[in-house]
């Protein structure tokens, strides 16, 4: 069905496309002690140690996850969030963390705060995930929502000073994988 | 119907009483990754008992979650839930049987 209404006039709708199943895959480099994460899309994740120039990356844990794009159901626009690897919820381990903080405010203290997480785990280089795919999101979890208590904030994860200590609850399948 | 009457009619052994949501539907799954796209106030039906889960389930909404196979949340995962409103629920036989009785109760 062809959309009716102009993108630009439209307050959007959005519904979840292109999902498509993968691993969150987690490296670190013991050189520089950065972190990177990708999505591979391959049946069984890539666990091969590797040397990238001065980087000497290692398999530090592979998660079933899930990436995926928005399209508005009204107007046909569709938001492509390449950038984001994963969703983590946070626990409010740390009062000093830009994402504590993000929450901490008076218009976001019932917001339950999940930070998108992009590959550049460390952001050595100072990229995270885009402003479009992030107010994508926000809009898209919380558009549905009728408890007027219940707001859900998505934060880039350039906000968070250490990767290493976060206690946050990542949204993969951790773990099914494994053997008991 | 509400999460407490399916509880009550279904025989369900509650871990939590947080509210008392209206189900609008069933989903089946136990991938925290497939489970971040569906609908609000869904009952959530899984073998999955961890944090993440509940993270997942907050994210959507859902109406409550059902554990089957007898599977039982661990404290801080239930801690989480009540936190999050979302009442937890058990079933002590298998998913399909499960299934087929949340349909003959009529939630479809």
């Amino acid at each position: 069905m062809q959309p009716k209404i102009a993108p630009a006039t439209c307050s959007h709708h959005w519904a979840m496309v292109n999902q498509r199943g993968g691993f969150l895959v987690v490296e670190g480099c013991f050189h520089c002690r950065n972190r990177i994460s990708f999505f591979s899309e391959e049946p069984v994740p890539p666990v091969d140690d590797y040397r990238e120039g001065d980087h000497f990356w290692s398999h530090l844990g592979s998660f079933q996850a899930s990436k995926f794009d928005l399209r508005c159901e009204k107007c046909g626009a569709e938001v492509a969030i390449p950038d984001v690897m994963a969703l983590l919820l946070c626990l409010k381990c740390n009062p000093d963390c830009g994402v504590y903080k993000a929450g901490n405010t008076p218009e976001n203290r019932k917001a339950w705060v999940y930070v998108a997480l992009c590959a550049h785990t460390s952001h050595a280089g100072g990229a995270c995930v885009s402003n479009t795919g992030l107010e994508a999101l926000n809009a898209y979890f919380n558009q549905d929502l009728h408890d007027p208590s219940k707001k859900i904030l998505i934060v880039p994860c350039r906000l968070r000073p250490f990767v290493d200590t976060c206690e946050g609850v990542v949204l993969a399948d951790v773990g099914l994988t494994d053997l008991y | 119907m509400k999460v407490q009457e399916l509880a009550a009619q279904a025989g369900l052994k509650t871990f939590n009483s947080p509210g008392d949501r209206e189900i609008k539907g069933v989903y089946i799954s136990d991938m925290v990754s497939d489970i971040i796209g569906i609908g609000e106030g869904l009952l959530l039906v899984t073998l999955q008992t961890h944090k993440n889960l509940i993270a997942a389930a907050n994210l959507v909404d859902v109406s409550g979650i059902v554990f089957a196979r007898g599977k039982a949340p661990a404290e801080d995962v239930v801690a989480l839930a009540d936190k999050a409103g979302i009442s937890l629920l058990g079933f002590p036989s298998d998913t399909w049987t499960l299934a087929k009785k949340l349909y003959e109760m009529g939630i479809r």
